[in-house]
């Protein structure tokens, strides 16, 4: 059985006046600090008894952690502070990054959205975080601050296990961005949980599709898929076979049953391995059909 | 300030007043146990729970927790000897030699603070010796299993519960009428299947919550979030052997019970350590966790059933063995158990029934009351098998269901001669709203679509002498204040209550008030919020206090005016004869009497009501047979359906829309009769699609909301159909009888009559999650 805490164990909450000073602190007290965003992962997982961490480090109002900036020409930056209810909102970003949108409305609920941010979603490094497909298919890199200066950490590669990513003690993500997306693209989430509202994903997949004259096929698809592998995982096989060739219903299915044959889920109460494949493979073919059916025109 | 006029609603009974609790609860000034604040003395109180689902205790060892600072001191098993519990008395207040289940308390710390608290628990060190569990009451029951409770047949217990001595089987409950075996014979179309329904929690919005302090008297007072403070009197009282006039329980206002705030749960601990702590308030608030692994659970059933009928559909025999998964102990479940028998044939006229209900002890959680008592469970198989049962012998399912449905004067499978009951016509109103017979077509070609029903009945579960009394207390202003002990959880009986008093009485509802919170130093008796009985049993009490009150009112004025009280009434907050017409307000003179004329003295006085009620009809069932005059008070009936849609893309349901009729004899309050119609078809609706606990050797898998899912608004069908149907109660106030429990009952049963439907397929095993039907459909090669 696990016996849970009635509340919170005992945390010292710090809050430094700069990048360096924080980064400092979490360097030096590795393995006892966490940076503290929205706390939507963190105080539950401290609560749980999961996280034995004994220092919170608000990296909130930091440099470059505030506020959305949309450059014309060259894309979107998302400060790490800011709560998904505030992105899912932005005129830009429902303009120009629409699956982003949509991928922010699947995550738990309004109220748990009003804290809860993008760039702690990818830092969290859940295989069923919901935002993480649409940031890793539309290109997005992290700004990251470390005992080394700022550096940047793309998407495709940074998620190394369950929880595990690129980051090292003494790092603080403040910021994503996001390029334009290709021309003429189109993107879809869709989620699978056992009920409609505030669950974990069983199975989540993002597609984005558009046209590119360098593809065999005339489009370039991305997919990614959620909860069916220790990391958020690209489709890689399955983007190749809708690059590759002249796109029909039985291209989308045989690229579908790539997806799925790329997968490795596990059992758990969610649901079973069985299950989530057949599901990667039928939400992944319902993705597609909705993209091509808008890009083909 | 423009002075707005107080509504006035005279003769209220029967209209949708505004309920009259809601202003505290949206604007969050009511005050819950939680909120009472006790001072610096206030101790607060964790507890040890067993790892184990079976296991003997070697050993333990408080000593490390006692040096932490902030700790006031432990209590383990060996300071309470005495045993508990509502109908078998099978438990102790902290485990004795021996842990039966995984959260079971063994010990628990009394400190300074709740996070003192806390790490002492985990520097209690206690040595097990593990036991085999049993994990499955159908293997519990035979012969051979290992014996959870081996002084099973030394057990105190009230002559209407059987349990069988050297088993687990810690009641059986047998229907004998007729004689299945001749029967089956006859029979044109027979039915045979097994169906198995998980266990469920209650999850109500506030997880349970209790405070104890005992003074240096021996007085004990008890604040805590409970549907029973009565009940909770009279068993903590005996158990510690504190006189029940020296027990006070106070009952603020409560965040939800569905049955798993009935009898004694947790509170007998923080009760247990204020005993040790003489003048220190003593707290436990339970986790969301704890609520999963400790509390009550609607206990599991494993149901064989068998049923025949003639070829024209008329039912000629049924059987139901049941195993219910008790648990370790059995507050409620062998009552449960116990009603599961009496009503195990479900709303139907049968003649040959053999009935086994048996609750069996295991290793897993303690099977409680749960909104429904078993009939959900039960109806869960017994419907799905009329609706086979229809499709093999070629019928209509809402043919066969009012071919078959009981009717005012049928023999019930007890003896009992049923009271008059308007099933029939809650069908008709189900099938009409739903186009029963018109095969929709579904929204697109990934959809399947279909149609079920199902029927419910169930009767109040209690002892056969339940009883409630009630104070109806007119103020000088002209209101009246009514008390009972009966609590508020939402159900709005606080409202009806009102409603009864003022129509009996002759004035507005605005101007009656229902006193809480409920206090047993204060309020009147009731058995306990259970069983869907306040509105009728409570209801008959506060109406027969307002009798009384109305009587010494009407005496008063007709001594004062000399005339006979008969020709007399109050009406709009008037006392009018009907002789001459006079007429003067119930203001002053209820409290300050009447002068008599020319100052010669007074007449009347302060008038108080007083009334109660306590059903005296029920008689006991013969133990081999189950038969007996009559088993219960009366049966509230009703039927459900839905249309579904079922993805063929993920398996999953979705819920069209619904109707819901039940015969509540006489709808006291409409808009509340329908609220619990739509609450109670969601709740179950949310444990056919969604909710089970996943126990894997004894331990919840799913302990929270993370993975414990229950339906929200966006799972639920954007309009519920809800129709009243009334036949009286010929002793419930003005015809009422309770609607409280029942809507949640059918509804595993219709939505699974849809989905075969829909489907072709019998998934019988809730819950159906998109998961288990896609698999289905997959296996089914429906799906590729």
């Amino acid at each position: 059985m696990h016996n849970p805490h009635p509340g919170l164990p005992e945390i010292d909450y710090i809050k430094p006046a700069t990048l360096e000073e924080a980064s400092r602190f979490l360097a030096s007290h590795a393995g006892e600090a966490r940076p503290f965003m929205g706390g939507t992962d963190c105080i539950v997982r401290i609560r749980d008894g999961v996280w034995k961490t004994k220092y919170l480090v608000d990296v909130k109002g930091l440099d470059g952690t505030d506020g959305i900036r949309f450059e014309a020409g060259k894309g979107l930056t998302i400060g790490a502070a800011v709560p998904m209810n505030k992105v899912a909102a932005h005129p830009d970003v429902q303009k120009h990054y629409p699956v982003l949108v949509e991928a922010c409305h699947w995550v738990a609920s309004y109220q748990l959205r009003s804290r809860a941010t993008i760039v702690g979603n990818i830092c969290n490094a859940s295989p069923a975080g919901d935002t993480i497909g649409a940031c890793m298919l539309l290109g997005g890199v992290l700004r990251v601050f470390g005992p080394d200066g700022m550096r940047d950490e793309p998407l495709n590669g940074f998620f190394k296990g369950p929880g595990k990513t690129n980051l090292k003690p003494g790092d603080i993500a403040t910021a994503l961005f996001l390029p334009l997306p290709p021309a003429g693209s189109v993107g879809r989430y869709i989620k699978l949980g056992r009920n409609r509202l505030g669950d974990l994903a069983i199975v989540g997949v993002t597609a984005l599709g558009y046209p590119d004259a360098s593809a065999a096929s005339g489009f370039r698809f991305g997919i990614a898929l959620a909860s069916v592998a220790p990391v958020p995982l690209r489709a890689s096989k399955a983007e190749e076979i809708l690059a590759g060739k002249a796109i029909d219903e039985g291209v989308i299915a045989e690229a579908a049953q790539a997806a799925m044959d790329a997968c490795t889920p596990i059992d758990d109460t969610r649901g079973s391995a069985r299950y989530r494949k057949l599901m990667v493979r039928n939400l992944t073919r319902s993705a597609l059909v909705d993209i091509w059916t808008k890009i083909r025109k | 300030m423009a002075v707005v006029e107080k509504q006035k609603t005279n003769n209220p009974v029967g209209k949708s007043v505004p309920r009259n609790d809601v202003l505290e609860k949206v604007t969050g000034t009511a005050i819950y146990t939680d909120d009472i604040q006790f001072g610096p003395g206030l101790l607060h109180c964790r507890v040890v729970r067993s790892p184990y689902p079976h296991a003997l205790i070697k050993k333990i060892d408080v000593s490390k927790a006692l040096k932490l600072p902030g700790v006031k001191g432990v209590v383990t098993g060996d300071d309470f000897d005495e045993y508990i519990g509502l109908y078998l008395k099978d438990r102790h207040l902290f485990a004795r030699g021996k842990v039966r289940f995984v959260g079971e308390p063994v010990a628990a710390v009394a400190a300074t603070t709740e996070e003192i608290a806390e790490a002492a628990v985990e520097l209690v060190e206690v040595e097990y010796e593990e036991l085999e569990p049993v994990l499955d009451p159908e293997f519990g029951a035979q012969p051979g299993a290992p014996l959870i409770h081996p002084d099973l047949g030394s057990y105190e217990r009230p002559n209407f519960i059987f349990p069988v001595a050297g088993t687990n089987i810690s009641n059986h409950f047998k229907i004998r009428k007729g004689d299945t075996e001749a029967a089956w014979p006859q029979c044109a179309a027979i039915v045979e299947h097994t169906f198995r329904v998980p266990h469920v929690q209650h999850v109500p919005i506030e997880p349970h919550v209790a405070v104890a302090k005992m003074e240096e008297n021996g007085q004990m007072t008890l604040w805590a979030s409970t549907q029973s403070p009565f009940a909770q009197r009279a068993l903590l009282a005996k158990t510690l052997h504190i006189p029940e006039s020296d027990f006070r329980v106070i009952a603020p206002t409560i965040g939800g019970g569905f049955g798993c705030k009935a009898g004694v749960t947790m509170e007998s601990i923080p009760c247990a350590v204020a005993m040790k702590f003489k003048g220190h308030p003593i707290k436990l608030r339970l986790t969301r966790e704890e609520e999963f692994y400790t509390n009550f659970v609607r206990q599991g059933l494993v149901i064989h059933l068998k049923v025949g009928c003639d070829k024209d559909g008329n039912l000629l025999a049924f059987e139901n063995r049941m195993y219910w998964d008790g648990g370790a102990y059995t507050e409620y479940g062998v009552n449960v158990t116990r009603a599961g028998g009496y009503s195990s044939t479900g709303p139907y006229d049968i003649p040959n029934v053999k009935t086994d209900s048996m609750c069996v002890y295991t290793n897993h959680p303690v099977g409680g009351a749960y909104r429904g008592f078993g009939m959900a469970e039960l109806h869960t198989g017994v419907d799905q098998v009329m609706d086979m049962l229809a499709e093999k012998i070629g019928m209509d399912p809402v043919e066969f269901h009012k071919r078959n449905c009981v009717q005012g004067g049928d023999v019930l499978a007890t003896g009992m001669v049923i009271h008059d009951v308007g099933i029939k016509e809650c069908i008709d109103k189900v099938a009409q709203a739903l186009d029963w017979g018109v095969k929709e077509p579904p929204s697109s070609p990934n959809k399947l679509r279909g149609k079920g029903i199902a029927l419910a009945w169930k009767a109040p579960a209690m002892p056969p002498n339940a009883g409630s009394s009630a104070l109806v207390k007119m103020n000088a202003d002209g209101t009246v204040t009514v008390s009972v002990g009966g609590q508020e959880i939402g159900q709005g009986t606080f409202t009806a209550m009102a409603q009864i008093a003022a129509e009996t009485l002759g004035v507005p509802y605005e101007s009656v008030k229902v006193s809480g919170p409920i206090d047993t130093r204060y309020s009147p008796y009731e058995w306990q919020t259970v069983a869907s009985r306040l509105t009728w049993s409570m209801g008959n009490a506060v109406r027969n206090a307002a009798l009384d009150a109305k009587k010494k009112v009407l005496d008063m004025v007709a001594e004062a005016w000399n005339e006979d009280p008969k020709d007399l009434d109050i009406k709009d907050g008037y006392v009018i004869s009907y002789k001459t017409e006079e007429s003067i307000s119930i203001k002053d003179i209820v409290v300050y009497g009447l002068p008599k004329p020319n100052d010669q003295g007074w007449i009347g006085g302060p008038v108080v009501g007083a009334g109660s009620f306590m059903p005296t009809y029920v008689t006991g069932l013969d133990a081999e047979t189950g038969q007996g005059d009559r088993a219960v008070v009366h049966y509230t009936t009703g039927a459900e359906g839905v249309e579904i849609e079922v993805d063929k893309e993920t398996g999953r349901i979705t819920i069209l829309r619904a109707a819901c009729s039940f015969d509540v004899g006489k709808a006291i309050n409409p808009a509340l009769v329908k609220q619990q119609m739509e609450g109670g078809f969601v709740q179950g609706l949310s444990s056919a699609l969604f909710e089970g606990m996943q126990l894997v050797g004894g331990v919840t898998r799913n302990p929270s909301f993370v993975d414990y899912r229950i339906a929200t608004a966006a799972d639920v069908p954007p309009e519920i159909d809800t129709f009243i149907v009334e036949h009286a109660q010929d002793d419930g106030p003005f015809g009422a009888r309770g609607i409280g429990e029942h809507p949640l009952v059918p509804s595993i049963a219709a939505v699974a009559a849809a989905l075969h439907d829909a489907t072709g397929l019998r998934i019988t095993n809730p819950p159906f999650s998109a998961e288990k039907v896609y698999l289905a459909l997959l296996d089914a090669g429906l799906v590729e």
